[in-house]
């Protein structure tokens, strides 16, 4: 039976992860340690692995239909990837109590500001390293239409995700959220990419911790099994209705996680 | 703008069998363990550290396969994106496209330091 509702709980968490880019670990964790009382550990190494189910689970949808985009998304892990690497070496010195307010403060603000955006703003040019790496593309709408698109400020889209990459490390948050804020914001991609890219890359970082909690034997089957296959069959359906879905709706999802996670961190920051 | 669909094609193929076999050995572990009544987190709600070595050679012995399938499922898994990132670059090398090919060859071999030196990324 709690085995089934864990279940339950994880098909809602992919679903929603997949549709906008982000890990499921908002979900998974809440319940697991406020519903079943499992021990905070066992429940992050969970949320690792319904992360790279995520991922792995929506990309294969997501590559076939042209939404992810494979090239941004190789050149922006090398940002996440040693993001991560250098907020694991500094998170002995930076007080993260600080940096919870002062993030949860800036997703707040996105938040509002992705609210009163009333329609994507698309790159009118690419930028010189989006011309020579090819990272433009172009995907099919349900409607059939094509949307060609160009790929804007790739540095400073590589510089949010060496920042995404840090603020991950230093806060243990999923950075998938950062993640489609600076596609969508800085790189000016459309929304369902950033969103199937960021779910692409979000696996890759996860890779790695989950490794560690796996040889240290946190990654528990009982707990771990039941959040991999909900996770597993939530992204499958996220990563086909997306395509169906208008962008401004998930858009507004998008804006409600991510006042959602804002509190969170702003509460975690006032935390004594 | 250029178009990747062969190569986006097979790594959605390899991604797609990947989670397919993981998710197959995970859910027969779990349904092989499945007791309707039993809370199976009751024992998870105090930390307490075993290594995965531990684990495994603890459920050989008393011959549980079930979670032992579970156990090879989770690490299908949870290799996926580190494999995934080993294909990518190579289909670019084939592609001749060398610097991204470089690039996720870069990745890879920082995942791989990662994880043997055990950080929590």
């Amino acid at each position: 039976m709690y085995g089934l509702l864990l279940i339950g709980i994880s098909v809602v968490a992919g679903f929603l992860g997949s549709l906008l880019g982000l890990g499921g670990g908002i979900i998974v964790v809440p319940a697991l340690t406020l519903l079943f009382n499992v021990d905070i550990r066992y429940a992050v190494a969970a949320s690792l692995v319904s992360i790279i189910a995520t991922s792995s689970g929506a990309a294969a949808s997501f590559l076939r239909d042209h939404l992810t985009n494979l090239r941004v998304a190789v050149l922006l892990e090398v940002g996440t990837v040693a993001g991560a690497m250098t907020g694991f070496l500094i998170a002995a010195r930076i007080n993260s109590q600080m940096l919870f307010l002062l993030f949860g403060g800036f997703l707040f603000f996105s938040a509002l500001m992705m609210l009163r955006k009333k329609q994507e703003q698309r790159a009118l040019t690419d930028h010189p390293w989006s011309a020579a790496l090819g990272l433009g593309s172009e995907f099919r709408e349900e409607t059939g239409e094509l949307v060609a698109y160009k790929v804007a400020q790739v540095p400073l889209g590589l510089a949010a995700m060496f920042g995404a990459g840090v603020l991950s490390a230093l806060l243990g948050i999923g950075s998938g959220i950062f993640k489609v804020l600076a596609m969508d914001t800085a790189m000016k991609l459309p929304l369902k990419v950033s969103s199937a890219t960021s779910n692409f890359m979000i696996g890759v970082t996860a890779t790695a911790s989950a490794g560690a909690y796996f040889l240290r034997g946190d990654i528990r089957p009982e707990i771990a099994g039941p959040v991999a296959l909900g996770i597993i069959v939530g992204s499958w359906v996220g990563a086909r209705a997306m395509i169906h879905l208008p962008a401004q709706l998930i858009r507004k999802i998008f804006v409600v996680v991510l006042a959602v996670v804002s509190v969170q961190m702003i509460l975690r920051g006032l935390a004594p | 703008m250029k178009t990747d669909s062969t190569l986006e094609l097979k790594i959605s193929f390899f991604l797609r069998a990947g989670v397919i076999f993981a998710g197959v050995l995970i859910a027969l572990g779990w349904i092989l363990k499945f007791r309707l009544h039993l809370n199976p987190f009751f024992n998870f709600q105090t930390y307490d550290p075993i290594p995965l070595q531990d684990l495994v050679s603890f459920h050989r012995q008393r011959g549980d396969y079930a979670a032992l399938l579970s156990y090879a499922g989770l690490a299908a898994l949870i290799c996926l994106p580190l494999f995934r990132v080993l294909l990518t670059a190579f289909l670019f090398f084939r592609q001749r496209e060398f610097a991204l090919a470089a690039i996720a060859s870069g990745v890879f071999l920082i995942l791989l330091l990662a994880m043997g030196l055990g950080l929590e990324l």
